[in-house]
């Protein structure tokens, strides 16, 4: 399997996942805690893409990487109401956006430059794909139905919620 | 240099799941804990698309439980979200110690 037993790929990868997954849960600031577990769902995404799922990688960074810290900043915007004391001064963040720029750009070039030595297509992609098709729509069709069914539940049952929530008050 | 396993993607899926275990006890703020359990789920989808693509390269049974465990997942996450925010409107505390009487 090219690409997947590469350690160029899968080292720093599997280094940065860990980092940022122990900073998100020893920061202070939940900001920042929500900042690394972004980073965490990115990389795991990338991660699932050398494993040659890339259909999975593709809904774990729409869902994980951007749904669900939309719906987690939000929660904690409505939740925040205390003042933030010790605001950064403007060099400070200057600085830190500079040095996170740099870090950032720094990742993708060493991350492209492993992806451009390498295969990728340990996973023959057609049959991944083909495999995944008469799953959800052949296999596990009940199981399919069933979740849909359980997501429906749930936005009539929040709104419900959210209703008799008013009738009370 | 050595080359990479299925050894190697378990175990970065266990340490992943060990970081959610421990992020989700120690952490007195609600939405940490939401994150670390987060962090639990993502360990145990490691698991599953290591086993798929390693062990299983005719259905790929594990790619579609990753997809089922990512819906019920973010519907997981935006439930106790909700329910957070209702408690949070009577407690204005975000201290997952004052959540005792949910």
């Amino acid at each position: 399997m090219n690409g997947i037993d590469t350690p160029i790929v899968f080292y720093p990868l599997c280094a940065l996942t860990i980092l940022f997954a122990v900073a998100a849960i020893s920061f202070r600031n939940i900001f920042h805690s929500l900042l690394s577990a972004i980073m965490v769902f990115f990389l795991v995404g990338v991660l699932f893409y050398v494993l040659g799922s890339e259909y999975n990688a593709v809904i774990q960074i729409a869902v994980y990487g951007l749904a669900v810290p939309v719906i987690l900043g939000l929660a904690i915007m409505f939740t925040n109401l205390k003042k933030d004391e010790n605001k950064a001064s403007s060099k400070l963040t200057f600085a830190t956006l500079f040095t996170g720029g740099l870090f950032a750009i720094a990742v993708l070039s060493i991350i492209r430059f492993a992806l451009g030595e390498v295969d990728f297509y340990g996973v023959n992609p057609i049959s991944a794909m083909s495999a995944f098709g008469s799953g959800i729509f052949i296999k596990y069709v009940w199981a399919f139905e069933l979740m849909s069914l359980i997501l429906t539940i749930i936005v009539v049952g929040l709104s419900l919620f959210k209703k008799e929530g008013r009738c009370r008050k | 240099m050595q080359e990479i396993t299925i050894y190697n993607y378990l175990f970065l899926g266990l340490l992943l799941f060990v970081i959610g275990i421990v992020g989700s006890i120690l952490s007195k703020h609600v939405i940490k804990v939401l994150i670390s359990i987060e962090f639990i789920l993502t360990g145990v989808n490691i698991n599953f698309i290591t086993f798929a693509t390693f062990c299983d390269s005719v259905s790929f049974d594990g790619y579609l439980f990753t997809l089922f465990y990512v819906g019920i997942g973010a519907v997981e996450l935006a439930v106790a979200l909700y329910i957070f925010y209702l408690m949070y409107n009577k407690k204005q505390s975000e201290n997952i110690e004052n959540y005792g009487d949910l």
